[in-house]
């Protein structure tokens, strides 16, 4: 996707707040969802309250059975009607068909509680008219109209009978009472008298027969108004259950996906970012490494392809100042050497001037003694000057051999690819001789393989020569020469050290070393051309030689030199 | 009268033993020294009333005997014998007081020459 820094960041902030957001939203929900709930189980409690208030209610009135209870019995009765009927039909419907099943048993409850009061003031008439005939049929006992087994004290009996049953109501005393008003029959078949009280004994017994068969109905829809309630404050309750389940396993999930997603989303979303930027850090590193060449990738389409763009043409100019300071350097460094040779050649005439004057000076002088002492000398004395003045003239014969063989090197040389272990090895062999005879130890640590570069064989080995040489001299009674190399992998240069234990150079002839004719070597040992020659040949070999020396603690050369390119 | 006495100093041997016998003959007395150092230290204990020296030499070359000596009494004279061309030290060599400079290789000649007009001023300032 080609989206800025800036977009991304926005999408990377967004989609978490998004998903926030609707975590929010669906928590909420379920919050208000359950805030409704528990709405519901509230009514729901209190119409079990209300029902559990009619139940004791309908006992008080089963119990009294007076207008008072009755009243009392009605009112908590339409109380409860008119709360179920004031739950709005929303609710009607979200708490289900057993409120509507309450709903509808309500009225068919009040029906059955006023049926029963309507007996209950049937009873007192009816029983008013049993006890009525009853004495009406002991007063025409009592005047012993009827048979003789018709006795008063059966009358008796059959009315103790009689307010038994009204009392108790129960079989026993019903059965007692079925069976004297039976025996009536069988005593007397046509008792007149004895209709109307068997009538009013038959009234009672149907009337308490539809009285019990009601407060059965009434008991019975009591119960299920009771239990319905209860189903419902139940059933109202499990929903709320069952929602803080379901809110508490939906958190617990989200908190997972958070825990898993994450860090990943957060790692996507970073590197994503962050990606571009660092493909542009890297080239940048390597770039700073030194490979001008390098140009950052423009593959990028967000910031980071301006900031791309920018780099590449500082990078344009930079290496475009660099190549033509690279020229003027070059061009500089060729105006040098023209400069120095100039100066060089001046200081090599009075170099050669200085060295050649000496021995000619000596020669004159022993000559002039030989004249002005012509009568005089000894032949011991003649043989002495002859000696001199041959001596003095192979001196000057040298100083020319050397001075043609320093003009020499300032000539173009023959370069190939060598081996220059090989080269340094080579030169100890040659001056094996004079380490073994001055009595010098040498240590040597050498690359077993070979490191080639590009130069002249044999100059090169003047080089090592003349160093190992002076550090013989520097030496001069017993001691240690080390020569050792090591490779420069980051700059690909050979390292040539060579440190003898030698007395050492002084600090103010230092900076003169390298100078054509300088030598601290008594006069007529040393021309003081060795180490400016070497000096010619290491730099004619785009290397360096250094010199690092202390008074007494001997002197250390160091030779760098460029590696050619394949080994 | 008292002998001119010469020190003579320079690092090739074969300069002093043939001025040597040069000068005795002529009958001045003449000490040579291949050491700046060796001729400096003898200076302290002699004293010379003509110096020649040598000027590129190893340890103590002959500017800093020039000075040296100078310093310790300017009456002596001193001359100075080099290979090197005159200017380039000469200008060096005269503002320190030296004598006279002879570049080598010399004549004799001209080297008792300039002795003998040392000589001279030596005896102009001794009979003031």
């Amino acid at each position: 996707m080609n989206l800025k820094i800036w977009h991304k960041m926005i999408i990377g902030i967004s989609i978490p707040s998004l998903f926030t957001l609707i975590g929010g939203i669906l928590t909420y929900s379920y919050i208000s969802d359950v805030k409704i709930r528990h709405g519901y189980v509230q009514i729901a409690d209190d119409l079990k309250e209300q029902v559990l208030e009619i139940r004791r209610n309908e006992k008080n009135f089963l119990l009294h059975k007076d207008v008072e209870y009755y009243r009392y019995f009605q009112d908590a009765i339409s109380g409860l009607n008119k709360s179920v009927n004031a739950i709005s039909p929303p609710t009607v419907v979200e708490i289900g068909k057993d409120l509507s099943l309450l709903r509808g048993s309500v009225p068919a409850y009040l029906g059955f509680a006023d049926d029963l009061f309507e007996y209950y003031q049937q009873e007192i008439n009816v029983v008013e008219k049993v006890r009525e005939e009853g004495r009406k049929l002991e007063a025409f006992v009592a005047t012993g109209k009827y048979s003789k087994d018709l006795t008063t004290s059966f009358i008796l009996n059959l009315r103790r009978f009689e307010k038994n049953y009204v009392l108790y109501r129960d079989n026993v005393s019903y059965n007692e009472l079925e069976s004297a008003l039976s025996q009536i029959n069988n005593i007397t078949p046509f008792c007149f008298d004895c209709v109307e009280y068997k009538e009013a004994i038959h009234d009672l017994f149907s009337t308490y027969k539809k009285m019990d068969e009601k407060v059965n109905d009434l008991q019975s829809t009591g119960n299920k108004l009771e239990e319905t309630t209860y189903k419902i404050a139940t059933s109202e309750r499990q929903k709320v259950n069952s929602f803080f389940t379901r809110t508490q396993q939906h958190l617990v999930l989200a908190l997972i996906l958070l825990c898993i997603l994450g860090p990943f989303f957060v790692n996507k979303t970073a590197s994503y970012i962050v990606a571009p930027i660092k493909r542009l850090a890297e080239i940048t590193k390597k770039i700073s490494e030194g490979d001008l060449t390098l140009r950052a990738p423009l593959k990028e389409h967000d910031e980071t392809h301006t900031l791309a763009l920018s780099f590449n043409t500082m990078l344009d100019q930079l290496q475009l100042t660099h190549e033509s300071l690279g020229q003027s350097l070059e061009l500089l460094h060729a105006k040098q050497i023209e400069v120095e040779k100039r100066a060089s050649l001046g200081f090599l005439v009075s170099g050669i001037t200085h060295e050649l004057n000496n021995p000619l000076n000596n020669i004159s002088l022993t000559a002039e003694t030989m004249r002005e002492d012509m009568g005089e000398i000894t032949p011991e004395e003649l043989k002495e000057y002859i000696q001199d003045i041959l001596t003095q003239s192979e001196r000057a014969k040298n100083i020319i051999a050397d001075l043609l063989e320093f003009v020499g090197t300032q000539k173009t040389t023959v370069m190939e690819k060598m081996d220059i272990v090989n080269v340094i090895e080579e030169a100890i062999r040659l001056v094996a001789n004079e380490l073994k005879v001055a009595g010098i130890n040498l240590k040597t640590d050498l690359p077993n393989s070979p490191f080639f570069v590009y130069g002249n064989h044999g100059k090169l080995e003047e080089v090592f020569v003349n160093i190992i040489i002076n550090a013989i001299h520097a030496i001069k009674n017993e001691g240690t020469l080390t020569i050792n190399a090591r490779h420069d992998t980051v700059t690909n240069h050979i390292f040539i050290h060579i440190s003898d234990t030698g007395h050492g150079i002084p600090e103010e002839h230092i900076k003169n070393i390298f100078e054509p004719f300088f030598t601290t070597k008594e006069a007529g040992e040393g021309t003081g051309l060795g180490l400016s020659v070497s000096q010619s040949i290491v730099r004619e070999h785009k290397g360096e030689i250094d010199v690092e020396s202390e008074v007494g603690n001997g002197t250390t050369f160091t030779i760098k030199l460029p590696l050619s390119g394949i080994r | 009268m008292n002998k001119t006495r010469i020190m003579i100093v320079d690092d090739e041997p074969i300069v002093g033993k043939r001025l040597k016998r040069l000068l005795e003959k002529d009958g001045y007395e003449v000490e040579i020294f291949t050491k700046g150092s060796v001729a400096l230290e003898e200076c302290d204990r002699k004293h010379f009333d003509i110096v020649i020296t040598d000027l590129k030499m190893g340890g103590v070359d002959g500017m800093k005997v020039l000075e040296t000596v100078r310093g310790k009494n300017p009456d002596t004279k001193v001359i100075i014998i080099t290979g090197f061309r005159k200017m380039e030290s000469s200008n060096e060599a005269f503002i320190k007081g030296a004598f006279d400079y002879l570049v080598k290789p010399f004549k004799i000649e001209d080297l008792k020459r300039i002795i003998k007009k040392a000589e001279s001023e030596l005896k102009n300032s001794s009979g003031q």
